[in-house]
């Protein structure tokens, strides 16, 4: 009979909890909980869990197969409800993807090297929330982070829209960025409000979030970013777009930045084996180059708001403004990274 | 019986279930099981059975079930609602 699962709370067992992850070939990262099974004083298994996501599944050989899993799933599980998380994913190499759906994890997506599962329902919940939000005809998506939206998010938009149905602008929900969530959502729909065939939603966890693609807020390019590219871009070529008949996304160009260059590129893999068109619009440029969030946020950096609000739509620029812009801007004076993060296709 | 607060019972061992709980104005079974095209209809039936032996006419009920018996849901669910209106 394998013992319960319990959370890990000293350092000494972090630490165990640590070599064992990366026994098997795993990197550890922090989280918010982290559990193990002790067995005669030796740490046997161990998983955590960081937000609404599981990860850093390590069992030792022998102890795999039978109730380990499970008791690492009970403790997870328990934790994850006392925080009030009512869906639950898990990001695991696909083969082992059938050892989650036997706890009523459903694959979401899998790639060639990484497989997202979801406990909880949360997809159906979201594809169903936003129903109303269906239109018939050759549908588009642009996906934008949006930190903050531009004169070049604009353009991309505004190009995306002459050519589909309905564009469906998803702006990332993932409150990682400088901008709040809810202030770039405000601006994209202020920004877009003029064009009738644009529908504003966010992504909820379901595109480029800390579940599917958390590499793209730590701009990393390897192996395993790689990897979760191309669950993020399959999830939403399996689920996203056929809910909402897409049959186009519309990225920007990318020259600048290498992880959105190295999504872009993963999208143009994907995206058609689903049967959705890639299609890559030239950005705006001014006299500086190419019109980008980042030179947005450095210009605010430099306290430069009349420079930065003309990279912008008045919608911006009236935030920029605002006590919130002005919030923004302090904290990227203080040293929060302008970043390269900018026009998210 | 009035659903005053969300609670849970169970595990995710296998013949078992996680039953979870919480205030609704209405009754609301979500149920995922392993065996959910064979018995999901069977689990519901067994899971109204006790909600309305106890007289609850509003509750959002989520299962995540491996396979249990009717005993064990019906034990489950029961002690989730015991917990869920304390």
């Amino acid at each position: 009979m394998i013992p319960p699962a319990l959370p890990l709370l000293t350092s000494r067992e972090r630490d165990e909890a640590r070599r064992l992850v990366e026994a098997q070939g795993l990197s550890y990262e922090a989280c918010d909980d982290v559990v193990g099974i002790y067995e005669q004083g030796r740490l046997v298994a161990t998983a955590g869990r960081a937000g609404e996501v599981l990860k850093l599944f390590a069992i030792d050989e022998a102890h795999q197969g039978g109730q380990t899993l499970g008791r690492l799933l009970d403790a997870l599980t328990a934790l994850a409800r006392a925080d009030g998380r009512g869906v639950l994913l898990v990001f695991t190499r696909p083969g082992q993807a059938s050892s989650f759906a036997a706890y009523n994890f459903r694959l979401l997506a899998s790639g060639s090297e990484a497989a997202l599962l979801e406990h909880g329902g949360g997809l159906e919940a979201y594809l169903a929330r936003h129903a109303g939000l269906r239109r018939p005809g050759a549908n588009g998506a642009v996906v934008v982070n949006g930190n903050p939206f531009t004169l070049g998010h604009l353009h991309l938009v505004e190009t995306a829209a002459s050519r589909v149905s309905t564009l469906y602008l998803f702006v990332v929900r993932e409150d990682r960025s400088v901008f709040p969530f809810e202030a770039r959502l405000a601006m994209a729909k202020a920004a877009t409000s003029h064009l009738p065939n644009v529908v504003v939603l966010d992504t909820s966890r379901y595109a480029v979030s800390a579940a599917t693609f958390p590499s793209y807020f730590l701009r990393r390019t390897d192996r395993a970013a790689r990897a979760q590219m191309e669950v993020d871009a399959t999830l939403f070529a399996a689920h996203v777009a056929p809910a909402f008949s897409i049959e186009r996304r519309l990225v920007g160009e990318e020259p600048h930045c290498a992880t959105t260059a190295a999504y872009n590129a993963v999208l143009a893999d994907v995206l058609p084996s689903h049967g959705i068109t890639l299609e890559v619009v030239p950005r705006l440029a001014d006299a500086a180059g190419a019109i980008s969030a980042s030179r947005v946020r450095s210009a605010l950096q430099r306290a430069d708001l009349e420079g930065a609000s003309r990279l912008v739509p008045e919608a911006t620029a009236a935030f920029l403004r605002s006590s919130g812009g002005e919030a923004v801007a302090r904290r990227l004076a203080q040293g929060a990274e302008p970043g390269c993060e900018s026009q998210r296709g | 019986m009035a659903i005053t607060r969300k609670a849970s019972a169970g595990t995710m061992q296998s013949s078992d279930l996680v039953v979870e709980i919480e205030p609704s104005p209405t009754i609301e079974i979500e149920i995922e099981s392993t065996v959910k095209k064979q018995f999901e209809h069977l689990i519901r039936r067994r899971i109204e059975t006790v909600l309305a032996r106890h007289g609850v006419t509003g509750a959002r009920v989520r299962v995540s079930d491996r396979g249990a018996l009717d005993y064990a849901i019906e034990a489950r669910v029961e002690t989730a609602l015991r917990r869920a209106t304390q």
